[in-house]
């Protein structure tokens, strides 16, 4: 009978193998995906309590930190001190919505890797740092508020640089949104009003769309015809009251409709200043597509831009496209027509004019620190692509200063700072125009000053509006702002 | 000296039950409550009184059997507690119960040894046919089946706003592996011997397998028509086990399995329930919300466990559907982790070594069948509710012995260590 009892015994031993085998094989080998499987509820629901790493401000204001439960120490609720102010450019890290902006292109550094992975264990035995890590932004808060207060009541976006470093100094989109309030308890109300708003509060303006950029594109098809050798600063360019295009009956008329100056020709400077658009179109004409959207490529259109957040991409149509088409190489040469562009590419277009050329990595996150306050990665700027040679640079440094002192772009000036800068009315087929400044500051300072370079874009302008009334002024604020410490 | 060696691990797994109690206080914030004293008041009340009976009427019992049982009961208890603290005041109880139940047993065997149980086997086998027909009581009367998650296996007893309810075909296990202990015992040599032929194959005398085949088919109609596959599996093996290590007769397995292969496909024709469970088992992502929500919530819960697990009282073993019943081992896998899980499955796999080593020992056939009867049961039920969850197996809704939440089981399953226990008395070396 022992026999029978033995067989019965290594038979049920074979099954406990098998059992041990397959918790092995669920637990263990294939267990790290069921654990991250976006299906399991334990990886939001993980995320949400988990204590996610501090974000500060250059200058040491606190925009979002994790508070502790106070019921229960190892449960983690996000707070946003600065509430709307910071709504875009850091986001927010909730369980209902995701996450969005620097909490989500971060959330590596500020999420703790506090769980059970083998890795985890072997680390924390170790007595390595397993709480999370901290953000210093490059933002400086005093400018950022300055810019938000500059575009309250407007929709659009301000994105303002470092020229030299590519640092962010203030990124602002309007409408926005108090990430606070999709953490609490009506977060699933508030989170579905703001996602059905036809203004897109939760649109971040200053990246994730683009715009035609109307006149501040000239910078660029100016920069193509320097380049070019066709033209130099003082080239002079018949002035018609408007210029007839090609194989059309349609025409570009300057604004108001009247000659550009009161001159029968024009110097490329004064055009620049007074923003002629038929003086740009004849350049673009001359010039050609290729050139045209060769600089626009250097510029960066068509690129995608590296960054710390996800941006889009700034664009003007291919060769192909223009071909035997000259009516729509004239209107893209003034940003019209089929070129778009997001606030931040038309930010660093104005800083490669203040940089030499040189367009520097744009660039969010100043260092991170662990919990002790160790600094464990410092952003070291890096070019990103030359736009111009220093002298063309220079060359459109000039005639954006023009622009501030004497054309469209006075009330963008700040008394005893030299700045220059560019507008732009965008027409938009169907709605109202859209106004840009692009600009930044100080001309030809020496080095070790702090520069700024700057685009200020508002949609849908009222009546009568143009880049010089609307956004110039909202830029002066920002610069004003920024030259005043 | 064995039994001081019973002692202090039994004392060790009072104390387990307490610490873990603890710890799921402390990982919300709590600490040392009524709860942590209650777990330790009862867990000393009910395993000192089951170590007492032993010393005065089993002294030579093995002294692992009830360490290994109670080391489980803790864990499933504080797993139990962290999942919805207000179900242990039913488990506390039932311990308490289980342990009175096996002091009473080992009282009742204090002269005769388990020999006295072969005297009532037929009133054992009738009384375990009773108890599988009673959750088949139309509902209204005072004592009546309850329909829980498609199957009738519950029985609800109500006096006026007061009732009870359990399951009946736990404790019909327990008798019905003595039936059949008793049985076999005095009929084996000739089952195995008195053969007819049947063509070039032999077969027993069907009137010496009568009585286990009815037996066998009626527990098993009986809990086909309560829609309880897990159960009747596990009634089905016990049959087909215990027949044949009594007559040694391989024809018994074999059939067995022909039989059961049968029943599973004949199962899977007529039950839709089975054919749901069956596929989930293949393809459980094809409905992730529906009929596959519980076998990946288990897998999940036991891969978030990963290699340390996420503590007592910090995973979210909550996720999981009945997961203080059927699905224990997945909440334990998440919160003890691989350590934990594979320490649990050693268990079951220990006292099987016991189990069955106490059957090769025994010399008396009876003492031999009964013990490895029981055995096989108790790591039977696990394996297969184990395999349900791993995988290897659809899923059947039956209990883990010991861990999971349910009075009758826990009973049930103490009582059956019990005879084990006293049966490893009487074969003492």
């Amino acid at each position: 009978m022992n026999g029978p009892i033995r067989r019965i015994a290594l038979s049920i031993f074979v099954l406990f193998g098998l059992l041990l085998s397959a918790v092995t094989y669920f637990q263990i080998v294939v267990g790290p995906d069921y654990r991250d499987n976006p299906r399991n509820l334990r990886v939001i629901a993980g995320k949400a309590g988990k204590e996610r790493g501090i974000i500060v401000t250059i200058d040491g204001t606190v925009i979002a930190r994790s508070v502790s439960n106070p019921d229960d120490s190892r449960v983690f609720r996000r707070s946003y001190p600065e509430e709307n102010l910071y709504s875009h450019a850091v986001g927010y890290a909730t369980l209902l919505f995701g996450e969005s902006g620097l909490e989500e292109t971060q959330a590596d550094v500020l999420v703790s890797d506090r769980d059970s992975t083998i890795s985890g264990v072997i680390q924390a035995l170790l007595g390595k740092n397993i709480r999370p890590e901290g953000i210093v932004l490059t933002i400086n808060h005093r400018l950022q508020k300055a810019a938000y207060e500059a575009i309250d009541g407007h929709t659009g976006a301000i994105v303002a640089i470092d020229p030299t470093t590519g640092a962010i100094l203030a990124m602002v989109s309007k409408p926005d949104f108090n990430p606070n309030l999709l953490l609490g308890t009506s977060a699933g109300s508030y989170g579905d009003e703001l996602a059905a708003r036809p203004d897109r509060p939760l649109l971040n303006r200053a990246i994730r769309e683009v715009y035609a950029p109307g006149s501040t594109f000239k910078v660029i098809t100016a920069a193509a015809a320097l380049e070019n050798g066709t033209v130099g600063p003082g080239t002079t360019f018949p002035n018609p009251v408007h210029l007839n295009l090609p194989g059309t009956s349609a025409t570009i008329r300057n604004f108001g409709r009247s000659r550009c100056g009161s001159e029968a020709t024009i110097s490329l400077n004064e055009a620049m200043s007074l923003s002629c658009n038929t003086t740009f179109g004849m350049i673009g004409l001359e010039i050609g597509a290729g050139q045209l959207t060769a600089m626009a490529s250097a510029f960066g259109f068509g690129l995608k831009i590296p960054f710390d957040l996800t941006t889009a991409e700034s664009s003007i149509p291919t060769i192909a496209a223009f071909e035997n088409d000259l009516p729509a190489v004239a209107q893209s040469a003034i940003g019209q027509r089929d070129v778009r562009a997001t606030p931040i590419q038309m930010a660093l277009v104005a800083a490669a004019v203040a940089n030499d050329g040189w367009i520097m990595s744009p660039y969010l996150t100043e260092k991170i620190f662990d919990s002790s306050g160790e600094v464990t990665r410092h952003t070291t700027p890096i070019e990103w692509r030359r736009a111009v040679s220093p002298s063309t640079a220079e060359a459109l440094s000039g005639f954006m200063e023009s622009t501030i002192t004497s054309g469209t772009g006075n009330q963008a000036a700040v008394p005893g700072i030299r700045i220059a800068g560019k507008t732009g009315t965008a027409e938009v087929p169907g709605a109202s125009p859209n106004a840009w400044f692009i600009g930044f500051g100080p001309v030809q300072a020496t080095t070790g000053t702090a520069k700024i370079a700057i685009a200020v874009m508002i949609e849908d302008i009222e009546k009568g509006g143009t880049g010089g009334t609307v956004a110039a002024p909202i830029a002066r604020e920002v610069l004003e702002a920024f030259f005043s410490d | 000296m064995t039994r001081s060696a019973e002692a202090a691990l039994l004392i060790a797994t009072v104390v387990v039950a307490g610490m873990g109690v603890a710890l799921v206080n402390f990982a919300s914030g709590g600490g040392l409550d009524a709860q942590v004293a209650l777990t330790l008041l009862v867990f000393s009340i009910a395993i000192g009184a089951i170590h007492m009976a032993v010393r005065r009427w089993a002294p030579h019992a093995n002294p692992f059997i009830f360490p290994l049982a109670m080391f489980l009961t803790a864990i499933g208890f504080i797993e139990i507690y962290r999942l919805d603290s207000r179900l242990v005041s039913i488990q506390r109880w039932s311990l308490l119960v289980g342990a009175a139940a096996s002091v009473a047993l080992l009282y009742a065997l204090r002269d005769d040894g388990v020999a006295l149980l072969r005297r009532f086997r037929y009133l054992f086998l009738f009384a375990a046919v009773l108890l599988l027909l009673l959750p088949l009581l139309p509902s209204g009367w005072p004592l009546h089946g309850i329909e829980v998650n498609g199957s009738r296996l519950w029985v609800k007893l109500e006096i006026g706003n007061r009732y009870a309810s359990f399951q009946p075909g736990e404790v019909a296990k327990v008798l019905l592996i003595v039936f059949l202990a008793s049985y076999l015992a005095e009929r084996h040599i000739a089952m195995a011997i008195v053969q007819r032929k049947l063509g070039r194959l032999s077969i027993p005398e069907p009137r010496q397998l009568g009585p286990v085949i009815i037996a066998a088919g009626a527990s098993f109609v009986i809990l086909v028509y309560q829609r309880d596959l897990g159960a009747a599996l596990l009634l089905f093996t016990m049959f087909v086990g215990m027949t044949y290590l009594a007559t040694s007769r391989m024809v018994y397995p074999l059939a067995g399995s022909v039989l059961g292969l049968a029943g599973g496909l004949a199962a899977y024709r007529f039950f839709d329930h089975v054919q749901v469970r069956f596929h989930s088992w293949l393809n459980p992502w094809d409905d992730f919300a529906g009929s596959g929500f519980q076998i990946i919530q288990g897998l999940f819960a036991i891969g978030s466990g990963s290699l340390t697990g996420a503590g007592l009282g910090s995973g979210r073993p909550d996720l999981i559907p009945a997961a203080e019943t059927d699905f224990i081992f997945a909440a334990v896998a998440e919160e003890l982790g691989f350590g934990g899980a594979v320490g649990i499955i050693t268990a079951y796999a220990l006292l099987a070594a016991l189990g069955f080593g106490i059957a090769l020992r025994a010399r008396e056939v009876f003492l031999k069948i009964l013990a490895a009867g029981l055995i096989l049961v108790v790591t039977m039920q696990a394996i297969l509710i184990l395999a349900g969850i791993l995988r290897l197996l659809p899923v059947t809704g039956i209990t883990l012995p010991f861990m999971s939440y349910g009075g009758s089981s826990l009973v049930a399953n103490i009582l059956l260590l019990t005879l084990l226990a006293r049966v490893s008395h009487e074969v003492r070396p």
